[in-house]
């Protein structure tokens, strides 16, 4: 099953109103962007009906969600996505809401008991060609499906959504090295990276060494692009830079927090435990974003 | 069927599933840097587009091999049991069984087969695979039955382990012979036995050796091959049962998780008090050698079946002897 496939139909429209985040400048407020602080905040209700959740996924990859699912970049229906770290399938509930993959009101149901929506991605996701739960997993699935479409001579990408953390297990790497072997195949292959900084345990950094990582991937064959992961402008123009010689290696440098100003900075985001304060002062501040990018 | 010592034949898998291929365009394969030993250089040479070689990387490999079976393909994927199983029990978990995909796990060299000692030795990959949801465990016995196990493969629905013999692979069952994916056979011995023997792959000719050996003592014999462990033919298991008065179980593997195991569950699922003894590698690491020498010493050899079902039957005087079946260079006998 190719993404997206049999679940809502959006009319044509929908996805041809999106905006090029490329010719925009970084600091205006492009529609893009607005879907960025839509999934934080989709994020955020979804997280405070039980008051913990993976928010901090949500926060840090808002922009590279909303480049993906509303910049144009990912074309539905025809191109393959697998979210590798299950954990973040709370970002893509929140952006299937915002642009019509899913009614909003399921968001309600995320992490309960029954739901559809589980709080780590699994067989009963929808939305995705494959979204994993055990880490380190899903770029070797990816490696599979660019595979599959060489062979079936079609001109479809395969976008691999992959955190930092996971990078600590070696089948990434393993993969990193098949697909570099195989790069003639490999063109249509794009490992989007959020180079977050946490894990279970608190930093990566303070856990092992993952740096440098831009110069791993390069050492491993692939092209590489490192971009500020909280600027959706970077973050279109990086996608479409690449060249179809080498699979690419988009790796956006993000953090947990979003860069949002209530947030305190000692907070452990990778987890987060949202308490009524810290709901209503995000709530506030995502609002407000939102109302003075809207006057 | 024929008698030993078997006739053997080459890559009957190899030239099954490249023969198969050459029609199925959807059939891919893949491999760990064991592309002779796995009998898939006849694959690569032949249609090389679709043949990728992972290198040592079994979990990658497993990915890719998920990738592949989610856009379509049938995905037989070729290495050592002991790799196949142990490196990436979790990948096969998560990446295969779960989503139910059509990836044909084939493991060769099984149990004490390989000379290798304990890193090279899969003696619980039954065990593994047979707990996992939606993955069925397959052990042919013979070239027949792996060249109709390859094409039912190809139909099948959802995930598999096969577990296969490296090297030449005897000749036991005539061309008439049918492998069905839901079914365990009575090869000897309809109605009531002394001693129901229940067999797969490389155990098979060894308990058809037995067989004959306490048959000559006057014991009737029962002779089942289960080349599918899972699911296993629970009703033709029971209804051998029903009529035995001793039910021994043979398998190249542990004696917790395989075959045994399985006849042990159908057996006290039925309620049925009939003794369960099984032959097997008992709960040990095993260490380098021939398999010879190795099955001998772990009791996987024809003697080690005569002699449990000897005992189980609290038959007097010695223990009969297995007479050992000289093979030739080309063929093949049980130890």
């Amino acid at each position: 099953m190719t993404l997206l496939q049999g679940l809502i139909k959006l009319p044509q429209h929908r996805w041809r109103a999106t905006v090029d985040g490329s010719t925009m400048p970084s600091q205006q407020y492009s529609p893009v962007r607005r879907l960025a602080t839509r999934i934080r905040l989709n994020a955020t209700r979804m997280v405070a009906i039980q008051g913990f959740g993976y928010l901090g996924q949500a926060l840090s990859s808002a922009e590279i969600f909303a480049t993906l699912f509303g910049g144009g970049v990912l074309r539905p229906g025809h191109d393959r996505f697998v979210l590798s770290p299950g954990h973040y399938v709370i970002a893509l509930y929140a952006v299937a809401a915002e642009v019509g993959l899913l009614d909003p009101a399921e968001l309600a149901s995320y992490g309960r008991d029954g739901t559809q929506l589980e709080a780590i991605g699994s067989e009963r996701t929808p939305l995705v060609d494959l979204v994993c739960g055990s880490l380190g997993q899903g770029l070797s699935a990816a490696v599979g499906f660019a595979l599959a479409s060489q062979l079936a001579g079609e001109q479809r990408d395969t976008f691999a959504f992959l955190s930092d953390g996971e990078m600590e297990e070696g089948q990434v790497w393993e993969a990193a090295m098949f697909a570099s072997h195989q790069r003639r195949r490999m063109g249509r292959l794009i490992a989007i990276i959020d180079a977050n900084n946490s894990q279970v345990d608190g930093a990566v950094s303070s856990v092992t060494t993952l740096e440098p990582l831009a110069d791993k991937w390069r050492a491993f064959g692939w092209q590489v692009l490192e971009v500020d992961g909280h600027d959706v402008a970077a973050l279109d123009q990086a996608l479409k830079r690449r060249s179809p010689d080498a699979p690419l290696a988009l790796i956006a440098r993000t953090s947990c927090l979003g860069r949002l100003r209530c947030l305190p900075t000692t907070l452990d985001a990778h987890f987060l435990k949202l308490d009524e304060p810290l709901r209503a002062a995000l709530e506030r501040e995502l609002t407000q974003e939102l109302a003075s990018a809207d006057a | 069927m024929r008698e030993p010592p078997y006739a053997t034949v080459l890559k009957p898998y190899g030239e099954a599933l490249t023969a198969l291929a050459r029609t199925r365009p959807e059939i891919v394969c893949l491999g760990a840097d064991l592309t002779r030993q796995t009998e898939t250089d006849l694959f690569r040479d032949a249609i090389p587009e679709r043949f990728f070689n992972a290198g040592m990387a079994e979990a990658n490999m497993i990915g890719i091999a998920a990738g592949l079976a989610r856009a379509g393909h049938v995905v037989f994927v070729n290495t050592f049991g002991v790799f196949c199983t142990r490196r990436c029990f979790d990948q096969i978990a998560m990446a295969v069984a779960y989503p139910r995909l059509n990836v044909r796990l084939v493991g060769f060299m099984p149990g004490l087969s390989s000379p290798g000692g304990p890193s090279h030795q899969a003696i619980e990959d039954v065990a593994l695979m047979r707990a996992l949801p939606n993955m069925m465990v397959l052990e042919p016995a013979d070239a027949t039955e792996i060249r109709q196990a390859v094409v039912a493969l190809a139909g099948h629905v959802g995930p598999v382990y096969m577990r296969l013999k490296r090297g030449e692979s005897p000749l036991i069952f005539e061309e008439s012979h049918r492998l069905q994916l839901d079914r365990a056979q009575i090869l000897a011995g309809r109605g009531h036995s002394d001693v129901c023997l229940i067999a797969a792959g490389m155990m098979l000719p060894a308990a058809l050796a037995a067989a004959r050996t306490l048959e000559r003592e006057g014991l009737a014999v029962a002779v089942i091959n289960a080349p599918v462990i899972k699911p296993l033919d629970g009703a033709t298991i029971l209804a051998a049962a029903r009529e035995s008065r001793v039910i021994i179980s043979a398998e190249n593997h542990s004696i917790i998780g395989g075959l045994g195991s399985a006849v042990a569950e159908v057996l006290a699922g039925a309620g049925l008090g009939v003794p369960l003894h099984r032959v097997g590698i008992a709960d040990v690491f095993a260490e380098s050698g021939s398999r010879e020498y190795l099955f001998s010493r772990y009791g996987l050899d024809t003697q080690a079946i005569v002699r449990t079902a000897w005992e189980a039957l609290a038959r007097p005087g010695p223990v009969p002897c297995a007479p050992s079946v000289p093979a030739s260079p080309g063929t093949y006998a049980p130890v």
